[in-house]
């Protein structure tokens, strides 16, 4: 054992292991003849030093830092030299850097022999902390953090009574414990302390290291400890928990990835994943596909029983390849260290300009503009969808439904993602396949029993005018997505408006005098493709300029609708804790533009009048987080819920730091006014 | 101020007026005097981003910034780009290693420091309203008077390392917010010696 002896002048301090607030560690670096290794520094009990908010952990007077060295076995006996450079930080009110280079003469020999320092060095090593192992000490969080500080509880075993406490946390760059410390109540055997905890990175810590610190008479003890954080482990379960509806059990799941466990068993959630697939179905963004298939099925109805289940399966293989690319998508996120989500490729401007170019396609298509199926003729159109649908269609329906279903989440469902998108890609995958199976399923049963069917009538000339009918959705779908790309172009988003007019132009050329034109065909076709190309470079290139979209202008003030509407402000995790400290419950809607379950829930159960008139009848807060470019702050808060996309509606009772009631994903007004009741009781 | 102090009081914790400077909210504005005399606002420099420097010249760790010449190529460089640098000095009148306004003017023209001005904040005001800890402790501000960046200078906590080889967190804000793109570490640990606040 080597020992180090720093001797300071009256109030000068160097500092220990972890400085705290300010300072440096003291650093040895050791030059030791071969055969010599150093271990770690040994640091005796240091000194906290006040005040609370720039608290430091030093040594005053003097202090010996222990170091253990390790002869070889084949080192050979005889004087070893072994030297040192010490650099230290020393302040008082100053600080002022220093080193020094020490040098000690070690005999090595067969026999064990008390160095003259020994008795220093043994008075040190009493005021080494013991190990805390035979403490059983336990750390959790108290509660959800109220923006980048969390309360911690610490909590050991106590042989005597002791009069003060405290825990003297390691440094880490990731996170650090706050100096102050509150003694909680607790039974005399135990001791229990409230540390917050304050993050510098995006995730929390799930292991803590430091010295657990008491005083008992006289006598001060310390005790080392390496602890493994737990969500909830107090003994007596906390009286607060976070009430979720039924819709999204689970409640809250700890923020960071690593740290969710599998805290609902592995088939619960591939059975959310797959009713929230099937609900999908019927959610607002993927009916308009529906419309599409209401017409694969009519016309299927009377064919050929293999061949419709045939395309049955192909739908199916469409949907589960779509969702297999979005969880490669997810996985490869994930790889490269960014946050992912359901529904992320709606904040990349360029899918949603492509995928406004396709729906609008479809809708033409649907018009009898121009067919899909070369050398189809549009009179025919019903008949030959009927006699001679394509595999390629179904396919191609099976991908757009995927596509159009990723802005929305169901009931089940953001439950099922939101633990997805935590765990490893096999399992990512797996559940992606499972909320595609569930969403082809109805399909893929009806197209076994197209018997089932029956209730739709024959088909005939109906079916003509039913699929134009269907049209105007499918282009309702187009314009709504249009609807969001000025967020991304800003005025710019014009000119996508006019490439659809000529996409729409070149379409018909296509279809009328491509597809149904006697002559001329190939130069026609060359002036569609010119129209296309020539399109393409002057509107989405050089006007649009679609690969520089604009920066998402700061929110700031209110994001009021109307005068009447609700006074959202833009969402913020510490005003929202602020709104609880001054007493007042406060809603959180976490939502996007391109998130039309957001849209109706909106609608149908926030800003209505009822709960307007609720809201101000209990003084709420409202605070809303846009989450249309997918902003990573919010990515976070949406995990820290186990939710892996928008919607998301929190309202958070006027208590400090009371969590929030996770409302469903799909809303009604009894929902809404029942969760604002129940926080303002 | 008053709403961190509502909040860690509520949660029985004193560590109060540390928390006043949040990422993503607006910087603390603040009226202060320069060793010019002349009047700063924050708010005089909305459009511009701003550098904030918690400063003291004996400090071992802000001296090894400064003696390597690393400090003043990162203002120079910073300058030329349009950036506005404030360096705050919270030294208590009391305190060793208080400049006065003529002894700052020396030590400015001295270390050839390029500022757009230095604050004189014995008093500890403009230091306390952003939780200045340690010296040096940085902070940038973007052009809507946002704090974006809150943290030590740059990713090597010693006295005498060479700051040029060390990764510069001011640097790498700045230069992400002038590319137009998300500040991406947004609070590091600062490290230093504690700012010497009078009592």
């Amino acid at each position: 054992m080597a020992g180090i002896h720093l001797q300071m002048d009256p109030q000068w301090h160097t500092y220990w292991r972890n400085s705290g607030a300010s300072g440096i560690p003291t650093r040895i670096q050791w030059d030791l003849p071969f055969g010599v290794t150093a271990g770690d520094i040994q640091w005796p009990v240091p000194r906290k030093m006040p005040p609370d908010d720039l608290t430091t952990y030093v040594y005053e007077d003097e202090v010996v830092l222990l170091v253990p060295l390790k002869i070889a076995n084949g080192v050979a006996p005889g004087s070893l030299t072994v030297k040192a450079r010490v650099s230290w930080l020393e302040c008082k009110e100053q600080c002022i850097p220093a080193s020094a280079d020490v040098e000690a003469v070690l005999s090595s020999g067969r026999e064990r022999l008390p160095s003259q320092d020994a008795a220093l060095i043994d008075t040190w090593e009493s005021r080494l902390p013991k190990s805390g192992a035979g403490l059983s000490a336990q750390a959790w969080w108290e509660k959800d953090a109220s923006g980048d500080l969390r309360p911690l509880i610490l909590e050991w075993r106590t042989p005597e009574p002791a009069s003060e406490a405290d825990f003297f946390p390691d440094a880490s760059d990731a996170f650090e414990v706050q100096g102050a410390t509150e003694r909680l109540p607790s039974d005399a055997s135990r001791i229990r302390l409230r540390k917050a905890v304050k993050k510098f990175q995006s995730s929390w810590p799930h292991r803590i290291s430091g010295l657990l610190v008491q005083k008992s008479g006289n006598q001060q003890l310390a005790y080392e400890v390496t602890l493994p954080i737990s969500a909830a482990t107090e003994p007596e379960p906390a009286a607060e928990t976070t009430s979720a509806p039924a819709a999204t059990p689970g409640g809250t799941v700890p923020p960071s990835a690593e740290a969710a466990p599998f805290s609902q068993p592995l088939w619960r959630m591939l059975c959310y994943a797959f009713l929230g697939g099937l609900i999908l179905n019927v959610m607002p963004c993927v009916l308009p596909v529906i419309a599409l298939k209401i017409l694969g099925f009519v016309g299927e109805a009377r064919n050929d029983p293999r061949h419709v289940r045939m395309l049955g399966i192909v739908y199916a293989l469409g949907v589960l390849a779509s969702f297999l690319v979005l969880a490669g998508m997810v996985i490869g996120v994930k790889a490269a260290g960014h946050r992912a989500g359901w529904g992320m490729q709606f904040s990349n401007p360029q899918f949603v300009v492509v995928l406004i170019v396709l729906v609008t396609l479809v809708a033409l298509n649907l018009f009898g503009v121009f067919e899909v199926n070369p050398g189809g003729r549009a009179l025919d159109a019903a008949g030959s969808l009927a006699s001679k649908p394509g595999t390629a269609g179904a396919f191609f329906n099976g991908v757009l439904a995927t596509a159009l279903a990723t802005p929305c989440t169901a009931p089940f469902l953001g439950t099922a993602l939101g633990f997805a998108f935590t765990q490893r890609a096999a399992l990512i995958v797996v559940m992606f396949l499972t909320v595609g199976i569930g969403l082809a399923f109805p399909y893929v049963v009806l197209s076994w029993k197209p018997a089932w069917l029956k209730f739709l009538p024959k088909p005939g000339a109906w079916m003509e005018k039913f699929k134009i009918a269907m049209g105007f959705p499918m282009l309702a779908t187009s314009v709504w997505l249009l609807s969001l790309t000025p967020a991304y172009f800003g005025r710019r988003a014009w000119w996508l408006g006019i490439f659809l007019v000529i996409v729409a132009l070149a379409a018909w050329i296509y279809g009328e005098f491509v597809q149904r034109g006697r002559t001329r065909r190939g130069l026609t076709l060359v002036v569609t493709l010119a129209l296309l190309g020539g399109g393409y470079a002057w509107a989405i290139e050089q006007q649009l300029n679609w690969r520089e979209p604009i920066q998402a202008a700061a929110g700031e003030g209110s994001l009021k609708e109307s005068a009447q509407g609700i006074d959202w402000q833009p969402w913020n995790p510490r005003a929202v804790a602020q709104t609880q400290e001054e007493g007042h419950p406060a809603m959180v809607d976490f939502t996007a533009d391109w998130c039309l379950t957001c849209q109706a829930n909106k609608r149908i159960a926030i800003e209505i009048p009822s709960v307007r008139a609720k809201l101000k009848e209990i003084g709420a807060a409202c605070f809303l987080g846009d989450y249309t470019r997918f902003p990573d702050d919010i990515t976070a808060e949406l995990n820290r819920y186990g939710r892996a996309g928008v919607p998301l509606v929190l309202v958070y009772p006027p208590k400090a730091g009371a969590p929030p009631i996770v409302l469903p994903e799909l809303l009604t007004p009894g929902i809404v006014l029942g969760a604002l009741n129940k926080a303002a009781r | 101020m008053k709403r961190a102090i509502a909040f860690l009081a509520c949660a029985g914790l004193a560590a109060a007026a540390f928390a006043a400077a949040q990422i993503g909210q607006p910087a603390p504005d603040f009226t202060a005097t320069d060793i010019n005399g002349k009047t700063i606002h924050l708010s005089d420099y909305k459009g511009k981003i701003v550098v904030l420097e918690s400063y003291n010249q004996d400090c071992p760790f802000c001296h090894n910034q400064y003696q390597t010449g690393a400090m003043q190529e990162l203002q120079r460089d910073l300058a030329a780009k349009g950036v506005v640098w404030l360096l705050v000095d919270s030294v208590n009148p009391h305190n060793s290693s208080h400049r006065t306004p003529e002894q700052a003017r020396k030590e400015q023209a001295d270390q050839k420091m390029t500022l757009t001005a230095w604050i004189d904040d014995s008093s500890g005001l403009v230091g306390k309203a952003y939780g200045m800890r340690t010296t040096p402790h940085m902070f940038v501000v973007d052009k809507d008077g946002t704090l974006v960046y809150n943290g030590a200078i740059d990713d090597h906590a010693t006295p005498d390392h060479d700051p040029r080889t060390a990764n510069n967190y001011v640097k790498d804000a700045v230069n992400q917010l002038l590319a137009g793109a998300k500040v991406s570490i947004t609070e590091t640990k600062p490290y230093g010696c504690g700012v010497k606040y009078g009592g």
